[in-house]
């Protein structure tokens, strides 16, 4: 048992030997840390204060205390700057107070001293947070008092120093804790620093490869859920604790506990280290004997497996077609094992020519390098053919990559920021037709395996290859046992029983509900929310009609029970008719600024939700026809001064092109070219050899009969949403263009011209012949 | 009491020390010598709790000596290259000492600093590498341990400090029976300070002995013959380890009991014969050499 004031007289002592770290975190926390909020009150004082000759003066101070609380919460509150600063410190604390480790002069004074070994680390480990917590308080004392001084204090602002406080000295606990654990298991202080960095980007190379291996590997890989920053660090656990602050303005109890967790088993860790460390490892590269090829082999194998995840994008091996530039693969692979095991052998023994010694090593690491890249290659642990059991299966997650409009409507409140459809889903959709969605996933991988070939033997643009026949899906299945697993699916959605399954998965109330924010009721709360302004219009993206709050309610009512009767056939084979866009904004705090009136305005932040409004939603037209707001068509005639239509006659231009290349007059034009394609050819070498032939041809309607055809067929650009499941689309060789009246209301609130286009098979017959390209 | 019992230490794959086994008693000064590389460091680093031993037990005052307060407090260890903080000043070194050692003898302290010559102002990285030895001599000293473990700490004083310190071991075993523990590879070191010595070579220990033990032992006597019978009759009669002729002096370096051989001296047939003191030296060769070791190998070198 260690008395009180022996105790106290030790950490005296010990103060004394580390008094430039104190110096060093003083001049942090208590000059540089007070300083910098005396100047950044100061900058927005004199900014403000130059505004008084322009403003009234009450509105003035108004707008500066709340720019400095602002200012002061962002000080105070967990940050970048604060964290950077106090992994300097924990950095620098660690490996100083406990650098007589280091050295046999000193481990011989120090442990010839009658003074306990767990003593001297409680008292080196105790003023290695004292140094830190002192500065840290007394600086920030004299920050909240200069703020107080300035008027730029209040609950906020002091709730902010708080938790700030707070959640540095977890980040700081955990680093220094960390770093410690590195002092334990090295001897010299190079190869500390280096086990530091292993430490803090070790887990992080780990998820990348894991991740980057089966992105290559797995056709059926879905990057759903991966996170790659590093679940096992300070900083990353500190940066999530501070966002979830910064957004929500509460602190997260999971973060804190996540730190504090880390902290305690890495200082206990330490501890132990410690205790076991034995003084003549002072000096070496690794304390312990039995740790070095552990480590060796753990660094060495990732450094193989990133060679070789390098080697494939250099070499364009893609394992999932072929098995080109398998050999150069292999060749770095072995080139990292080889070099990396002798790299560290040379670290550990501080000579050149361990590089030769402890073979077995290389051969060890080389084994575990390629068993990994074996599991992968082989697929071993049957990642691609993994459709779980249905009585393994609690829930599934049915996400449609770009489907109707699902992919940028989701936004979650808690953290204010928009979410992927994904991460909505997850939360929200619990699709219980199971078997159905299993027979879909067993169908598109069977299908996908045979349709693949045959792609490979089109000669079609890399990127477009499976984009071109199939839509991209993610599964997330939950288990009964709490795992989740997510894979992609290449769904076929032109075959019949995929059509059918679909049908029933997508005509699921689970799904429309997980789907979009506006088939669920959860909405409701929302709107509701005092926080937010919301406006709402239904329109297509050129007219647009606004609903009242209430409104939005009522219709968002009669829409779900239009949209619960439909399923994927409904959808996919009609044009919406429409889009309603909710907006939510919501005023930043602290963001206060006078506008040009002298008026004291906030800055806001808003989300926009959309939905497409579809024919078949009878009762919801009716709704939006009895407030005013439907609108029949997608032109009206009246804002109208001229239609152009574009008809880049892409057949034609390929033939073109191609009779072109076979008269060989890409290069040099001779008498014998014939007269169409010289002046062609001519043209494009003017230009740029490799442009392809335009053969566009442009025709302008004023007529208002020919307007009324065209009017009758066209839709705005971006308003057939049906990429995904193959529904309607726009004819991709015509572009209309519309050219409003200059006194329409159009052109003050739109524009002078809007992009429009016909449906599929919709192209009135004069305008195919008026825009005919003719030789 | 030091007690080290069948000690052995490894550095990875290296032994250091193997299966000694020694005993230091109170208030002698005890020797230890060897070769470098013979162990010396690590049995005293042991000794001193900064190793912990393999295997084996080491005691002092029959308390086990590893993270053990009440046995360290009785110990001071002086390494071969001594640590003080860094930019420290004697008096620094003598605040911290303070507050370990709590029977530091403060006024001592300062009055060996004065006999020394050393200013207690002065950095400490600013003294000569003797100054530096003289300092770690005076802080074991003052300290109120018990033992004074010093590694190769009298390597490079000049004969005055030497002569000094040895003053200052002999009141201090006088005052309060401090034990000094001296480790050197070099016997002529250790000759006109050791009590009791012990032999180290290659990690195990080839011999302890009192050096009155060792010198009861042995005698070395010169002495001229009057013929050259009555030297094969005396030498026939004694147990001669070595006999140095220079024209008709004997030197003669013998086993056994001084009065038995003087007088066996005494009643042959010799002009004159005398007793002559025996150097460190010569008591190890003869004892070496009964275990079949050449002690001027292993550390006259």
């Amino acid at each position: 048992m260690m008395s009180k004031s022996s105790f106290l007289v030790s950490l005296k002592e010990n103060s004394k030997r580390r008094l430039w770290v104190w110096v060093l975190s003083a001049l942090l926390y208590v000059l540089a840390f007070p300083v910098f909020t005396a100047l950044t009150i100061n900058s927005i004082t004199r900014s403000m204060m130059e505004m008084k000759e322009s403003y009234e003066a009450a509105a003035v101070m108004q707008v500066l205390h709340e720019k400095l609380l602002n200012a002061m919460r962002g000080c105070f509150a967990p940050s970048a700057i604060l964290l950077l600063m106090t992994a300097g410190i924990a950095l620098i604390s660690a490996i100083q107070g406990f650098s007589f480790l280091y050295s046999r002069k000193k481990m011989d004074f120090y442990m010839g001293m009658p003074v306990k070994r767990k003593k001297r680390f409680f008292v080196v480990w105790l003023n290695g947070i004292l140094l830190y917590v002192l500065p840290y308080l007394l600086g920030l004392g004299i920050s909240l008092q200069i703020a107080a001084l300035n008027g730029a204090v209040d609950k906020t602002v002091l709730q902010s120093a708080v938790v700030g406080f707070g959640a540095n000295l977890c980040a700081y606990l955990g680093i220094y804790h960390m770093v410690m654990v590195a002092v334990m298991l090295t001897g010299n202080v190079i190869i500390t620093l280096l086990g530091v960095l292993v430490f803090g980007v070790y887990e992080f190379v780990v998820r990348i490869l894991i991740s980057g291996y089966q992105e290559v590997f797995f056709r059926y890989f879905s990057s759903y859920g991966i996170d790659t920053s590093p679940v096992l660090s300070p900083f990353t656990m500190y940066m999530k604790l501070g966002d979830s602050f910064n957004y929500t303005n509460t602190v997260s109890v999971k973060y804190v506990l996540c730190l504090l967790g880390f902290a305690l088993v890495m200082g206990l860790l330490s501890y132990v280290c410690y205790l076991k460390r034995p003084a003549e490892a002072a000096g070496r590269a690794m304390t312990f004997s039995v740790t070095r090829p552990v480590i060796k082999i753990l660094l060495t194998v990732p450094a193989a497996l990133l060679a070789g995840g390098v080697t494939f994008d250099a070499v364009d091996f893609d394992p999932q077609r072929s098995m080109q530039g398998i050999g150069w693969v292999i060749f770095f692979m072995t080139l990292a094992v080889v070099l990396g095991s002798g790299l560290i052998q040379v670290i550990y023994e501080f000579d050149i020519r361990g590089a030769v010694h402890k073979k077995y090593h290389i051969l060890i690491s080389g084994g575990i390098t390629a068993m990994i890249f074996f599991i992968y290659q082989f697929d071993l642990f049957g990642y691609d053919s993994y459709i779980p059991k249905q009585d393994q299966i609690e829930s599934i997650a049915f996400v449609p990559e770009d489907y109707e409009l699902g992919y940028s409507t989701h936004f979650d409140e808690a953290t204010g920021r928009y979410v992927s459809t994904g991460e909505y889903a997850d939360r929200y959709m619990e699709l219980k037709n199971i078997e159905e969605i299993r027979e879909l996933a067993a169908i598109s991988m069977k299908e996908y395996s045979k349709l693949n070939a045959a792609i490979q033997k089109i000669s079609v643009p890399e990127d477009d290859r499976e984009e071109q026949w199939w839509s991209y899906t993610t599964l997330i299945y939950r288990l009964k046992n709490g795992r989740k697993v997510s894979r992609t699916l290449w769904v076929n959605v032109e075959d019949e029983r995929t059509q059918e399954l679909l049908d029933s998965i997508i005509g699921s109330k689970e799904f429309k509900e997980g789907f979009w924010m506006c088939a669920s009721d959860r909405i409701n709360g929302l709107l509701e929310e005092s926080r937010y302004e919301v406006r709402t219009v239904y329109g297509n993206q050129i007219y647009s009609e606004g609903l009242t709050l209430e409104e939005t309610r009522e219709f968002l009512e009669i829409y779900r029970k239009d949209l619960e009767k439909a399923n994927f056939t409904d959808i996919r084979t009609c044009v919406p008719t429409g889009m309603l866009t909710i907006t939510l904004s919501e005023a930043i705090k602290g963001s206060d600024y006078l506008n040009a009136y002298g008026k004291i305005a906030k800055s806001t932040r808003s989300w926009e939700i959309y939905q497409n409004i579809y024919p078949f939603c009878k009762e919801s037209i009716a709704y939006l026809k009895d407030h005013g707001c439907y609108m029949e068509g997608q032109l009206k005639l009246e804002d109208v001064a001229k239609i152009q239509v574009v008809n880049r006659n892409t057949e034609i231009a390929r033939e073109l092109q191609k009779q072109l290349e076979e008269s060989g007059e890409g290069e040099t034009l001779s008498d014998e070219t014939p007269e169409h394609l010289l002046a062609l050819g001519a043209e494009r070498a003017t230009y740029d050899y490799d442009a392809g032939i335009d053969a566009r041809v442009y025709a302008d309607y004023t007529q208002e009969k020919e307007m009324e055809e065209i009017a009758a067929h066209i839709y705005p650009e971006s308003m057939p949403t049906s990429y995904w499941d193959h529904g309607k689309q726009t004819e991709p060789d015509y572009e209309v263009i519309v050219y409003f009246k200059a006194d329409s209301q159009l052109t003050r609130t739109f524009g002078a011209s809007a992009y429009y286009g016909f449906l599929e098979g919709e192209v009135p017959d004069f305008v195919k012949e008026d825009t005919l390209y003719r030789e | 009491m030091i007690e080290i019992r069948n000690v052995t230490k490894s550095y990875d794959q290296i032994k250091a020390v193997e299966n000694v086994s020694v005993t230091i008693k109170e208030n002698t000064v005890f020797g230890l010598i060897g070769t470098n590389g013979a162990g010396k460091s690590t049995v005293l680093r042991m000794t001193a709790g900064v190793l912990e031993p393999d295997q084996g037990e080491i005691a002092i005052d029959s308390l086990p000596v590893f993270d053990h307060m009440e046995a360290k407090k009785n110990v001071y260890f002086i390494a071969d290259e001594p640590y003080f903080f860094a930019n420290s000043r004697a008096i620094d070194m003598q605040k911290y000492l303070c507050s370990v050692y709590p029977e530091f003898a403060v006024e001592d302290f300062y009055n060996y600093l004065v006999n020394f010559g050393l200013d207690k102002k002065r950095k400490i990285n600013t003294y000569s590498k003797g100054m530096k030895k003289q300092l770690a001599l005076i802080c074991g000293v003052c300290s109120g341990a018990k033992y004074l473990l010093c590694d190769e700490t009298f390597d490079g004083l000049d004969p005055v400090m030497r002569q000094g310190i040895k003053s200052i071991f002999a009141s201090e075993m006088e005052r309060r029976g401090m034990t000094p523990v001296i480790a050197s590879h070099n016997l002529r070191e250790l000759e006109d300070i050791c009590d009791h010595v012990g032999l180290l070579h290659k990690g195990g220990v080839l011999l302890s002995k009192d050096l009155e033990d060792m010198k009861c032992n042995i005698q070395k006597v010169q002495c001229v013959f009057k013929t050259i019978e009555d030297e094969a009759k005396v030498i026939a009669a004694l147990d001669i380890m070595k006999n140095e002729k220079r024209g008709s002096l004997n030197v003669l370096t013998v086993r056994g009991n001084k009065a038995e051989i003087l007088a066996i001296f005494a009643t042959a047939n010799t002009i004159f014969f005398e007793a002559l003191p025996l150097s460190l030296e010569e008591i190890f060769i003869s004892e070496t050499e009964v275990v079949g070791y050449d002690v001027k190998k292993l550390i006259l070198g």
